[in-house]
């Protein structure tokens, strides 16, 4: 079993290696650093979000609903800000969205035990509606000069790395600290690998299922709220975009199998360079974006394809043979 | 009466390179019963698959009347003539009896009246007790399997595997089944049946062939055997001499009373069960399937919600309880060790040591913020060595263990959180001779050292080698009490059966 994980996540990075290479040999303008900088900013928003995927990919669900707490509550601190409000009601406002957004998400899944696809496809889908409905009066929310304070989100750099991706990886280190040193983290692999036996061994398998929705919500907001800085706006229409399958294509190419327990923030990351690397070098190549799209589902089924060959579902099958 | 109609020559199956049988030959005569023995692990399974076509052969060859046949599914199996009746049942459970028995071979314009004619002719045919109109999920136990069989004899089976095929059933039905067998075999089926109990197998049999680490031992008709003798081949050595060999003489008294249940409720499962279990002694609750020993115990320990609308009490210590889930009653100190290992025993992707730990961590809760990686070492060595733990480290995955060293984990996993009552649901299910006896000697430990321990078994001479008292399920409530000292294996077998 570890060999094989080991393998897997050895041929990934070999993939970006080798694609990284190509292109930095063959695209004129690939490895230049401009490129190599928006590279990395267009990627450190999905590594965010691919961090939040992962905690609730480990125990074996899916949030569908991670674009929408991306773009609603920073979106709603922006407007609320250009309203008239203070930044920092707006910002308690936003943040009390994302708990209560997780938290129904979470109750939904954990204790309602609606399968958490349909759960987040429908509240994603009640999220983005509120937003435009309830909260922009446009589809694009300028960042407002009197949050300016907060621009330091997504603007600017430390020793010339661009802020988004310095975020990446301090969120990136406390979803690998949380996940490998917390108790918290190993209940979560524990419920992943087995709920039934977790269940038995006295984890309490509910609250950290709702646990789990509430950081994949906050890690989303976090994301847009980097994003909203970064790029001074939120384009709302961002959820009718095809980004949730970058995300999922994030985890699942990384490595971290959909049947739960396995693997960790090094998958999120590895994932997230071969996927950035894929889109910069299809976008550099003048790929439409139907063509583009066609690409990443083609990527998305060989990845769900080989997981379900690596990482077998069904939990008799990666038993030893009943001999 | 002699030409074979399957023969196994020199037949040989490897999962990953470790064989699960070698070099065995087998010859089954037409119109015979055959029995396969063995111990858990001993192949018996495997042989019989590769026949269905469940799995294919490594090395060897298989004849079905002579000619040289490699069945790659069951289906083509089926169509050689070949059928399995496993023991999880494979039927559609919301279909009728009729619709099982045309499933796969329905007509372009499925007509359910004609099916059910068809049907009802062909049962009557066979004289089996069967409504083509019932639902198959509502049907007994043996009437599943009946249907199962008479969905072979209509694909014309000339051959039917039976997997422990009577390991669900009453002894009522167990006689009606082998009914059944006979009557089958008078109809020329050839029939081969896996079984672990003996006395099934020298009653029904033929001819019994007896399998040992994937080997042949020994083919002979069945009357040259008694139970010693098959014994002897299972094991190789004089079994009776070792394990289940000498009855209790002591017993040790009741210590406090630790778990009290009281006219508890749950569903049709558990009716109105009384019982009480006492520190410092082994309670042991025997019944036979669907006694509701198992749900009784679940309930106690949180891992069944208790019905708020039937009621009853359990009392641990004295205090009412009533779990919702497992974590309190882990907390109030109950270990529930499950019966099923793979399902909600272990963690397949954790190492023995971060399986055992991830018990600690559930039972310290709030005092363990971080996980410590040289704690969960530690603290699976020190239960690896405890247990004898058979691995070549604590690093290894739970998944590559063999049963007993599987169980052991699970052991441990609880043992760490250090309960008060332990509830051992079918200990040694899946277990190898060698590590029983270990379990067993941890049992009696536990005991000894003033735990209360309930064991739950279907295996009598399990529950008569360990218990000091004696608890007989039966319908879902405990019919009566025995002392070790005075039960017998009648006496028992009389109160679980009505």
């Amino acid at each position: 079993m570890r060999k094989q994980r080991v393998t897997q996540q050895a041929i990934v990075f070999a993939i970006f290696v080798v694609l990284f290479a190509i292109f930095a040999l063959f695209l004129p303008g690939f490895f230049s650093a401009p490129n190599m900088l928006a590279l990395l900013q267009n990627v450190a928003f999905l590594g965010i979000l691919g961090l939040g995927m992962a905690l609730v990919v480990i125990s074996r669900g899916i949030d569908i609903s991670m674009i929408a707490a991306l773009a609603v509550p920073p979106g709603l601190v922006l407007q609320m800000v250009q309203n008239g409000y203070g930044p920092t009601i707006s910002v308690v406002a936003a943040f009390a969205l994302v708990i209560v957004f997780g938290l129904v998400n979470g109750w939904l899944v954990a204790y309602a035990e609606v399968p958490s696809l349909f759960t987040t496809l429908a509240s994603g889908l009640f999220l983005a509606g509120l937003g435009q409905v309830a909260f922009f009066q446009l589809d694009v929310v300028q960042w407002p000069a009197a949050l300016d304070g907060l621009g330091w989100f997504g603007r600017g750099g430390i020793l010339g790395v661009p802020m988004p991706v310095v975020m990446f990886g301090i969120a990136a280190a406390i979803v690998a600290l949380f996940l490998r040193q917390t108790r918290i983290g190993a209940y979560i692999y524990a419920l992943g690998d087995n709920p039934f036996g977790a269940r038995t061994t006295g984890i309490p398998t509910r609250p950290i299922i709702l646990l789990q929705y509430v950081l994949a919500a906050l890690i989303a907001a976090f994301a847009g709220f980097v994003m909203a800085a970064s790029i001074n706006s939120m384009p709302t229409r961002v959820f009718n975009s095809t980004m949730i399958y970058d995300v999922i294509l994030v985890v699942v190419l990384g490595g971290i199998g959909l049947s739960g327990g396995r693997g960790g923030v090094p998958n999120v990351i590895i994932g997230t360079l071969l996927i950035g690397t894929m889109l910069n070098g299809m976008t550099i190549l003048d790929f439409s974006y139907s063509a583009q799209n066609l690409v990443k589902g083609v990527v998305l089924l060989v990845a769900i394809l080989a997981d379900s060959f690596l990482n077998p579902r069904n939990e008799e099958t990666a038993q030893q043979g009943d001999i | 009466m002699s030409t074979a109609i399957l023969e196994l020559r020199k037949s040989t199956k490897k999962y990953a390179g470790v064989p699960a049988i070698e070099d065995v030959d087998f010859t089954l005569i037409k119109g015979e019963i055959h029995a396969i023995v063995g111990e858990n692990g001993a192949g018996k399974s495997t042989l019989t698959k590769i026949m269905a076509g469940v799995v294919a052969l490594t090395s060897g060859e298989m004849l079905i009347e002579g000619k040289p046949v490699n069945p790659r599914t069951p289906n083509e199996a089926r169509e050689l003539g070949v059928a399995m009746v496993f023991q999880e049942n494979s039927l559609v459970p919301s279909m009728t009896v009729a619709q099982n028995l045309f499933l796969g071979q329905e007509k372009y314009f499925n007509r359910l009246r004609g099916i059910y004619i068809a049907a009802q002719q062909f049962l009557q045919s066979l004289n089996f007790d069967v409504a083509p109109t019932a639902t198959v999920s509502l049907l007994g136990a043996a009437k599943k399997q009946m249907v199962e069989i008479a969905r072979a004899v209509l694909h014309n089976a000339k051959v039917i595997i039976f997997d422990e095929p009577t390991a669900s059933l009453t002894p009522e039905e167990k006689k009606y089944f082998f009914d059944l067998v006979i009557e089958l075999k008078k109809r020329g089926v050839s029939i081969i049946f896996i079984s672990h109990a003996l006395e099934e197998a020298l009653f029904i049999a033929d001819r019994i062939t007896v399998l040992r680490d994937g080997k042949h031992v020994v083919t002979d008709d069945a009357a040259k055997f008694d139970r010693a003798r098959v014994v002897q081949a299972m094991v190789g050595r004089d079994l009776s001499q070792t394990l289940y060999g000498q009855r209790k003489t002591t017993v040790r008294p009741a210590g406090k009373r630790v778990l009290s249940v009281q006219n508890l409720r749950m569903a049709s499962m558990v009716k109105n069960n009384s019982l009480s279990v006492f520190a410092g002694q082994i309670t042991g609750v025997f019944g036979l399937v669907g006694a509701g020993r198992t749900e009784t115990f679940k309930v106690v320990a949180g891992v069944i919600k208790r019905d708020f609308f039937h009621g009853g009490e359990v009392l641990l210590h004295d205090k009412p309880v009533r779990y919702l889930v497992p974590a309190p009653a882990i907390r109030d100190g109950i270990a529930y060790i499950t019966e099923e290992r793979k399902l909600e025993g272990f963690f397949e992707t954790m190492s023995i040591s971060r399986n055992i730990y991830m018990g600690l961590l559930a039972k310290l809760r709030g005092k363990r913020k971080l996980v410590s990686n040289r704690e969960a070492s530690s603290v699976g060595e020190k239960w690896i060595k405890a247990l004898n733990i058979r691995a070549i480290s604590g690093d290894a995955k739970a998944v590559e263990l063999s049963g007993g060293n599987q169980q052991k984990v699970v052991i441990a996993k609880s043992l760490v959180q250090e309960p008060d009552l332990l509830i051992f649901d079918e200990p040694t299910r899946g277990v190898d001779v060698g590590a029983i006896t270990e379990i067993h000697r941890l049992i009696n430990d536990l005991a000894d050292s003033g735990k209360a321990v309930v064991v739950i078994s279907s295996y009598l001479p399990e529950v008569m080698a360990l218990s000091d008292r004696l608890l007989v399920c039966r319908q879902g409530k405990v019919v009566e009490e025995f002392s070790a000292l005075e039960a017998t294996e009648e006496k028992i077998m009389y109160a679980a059966i009505h």
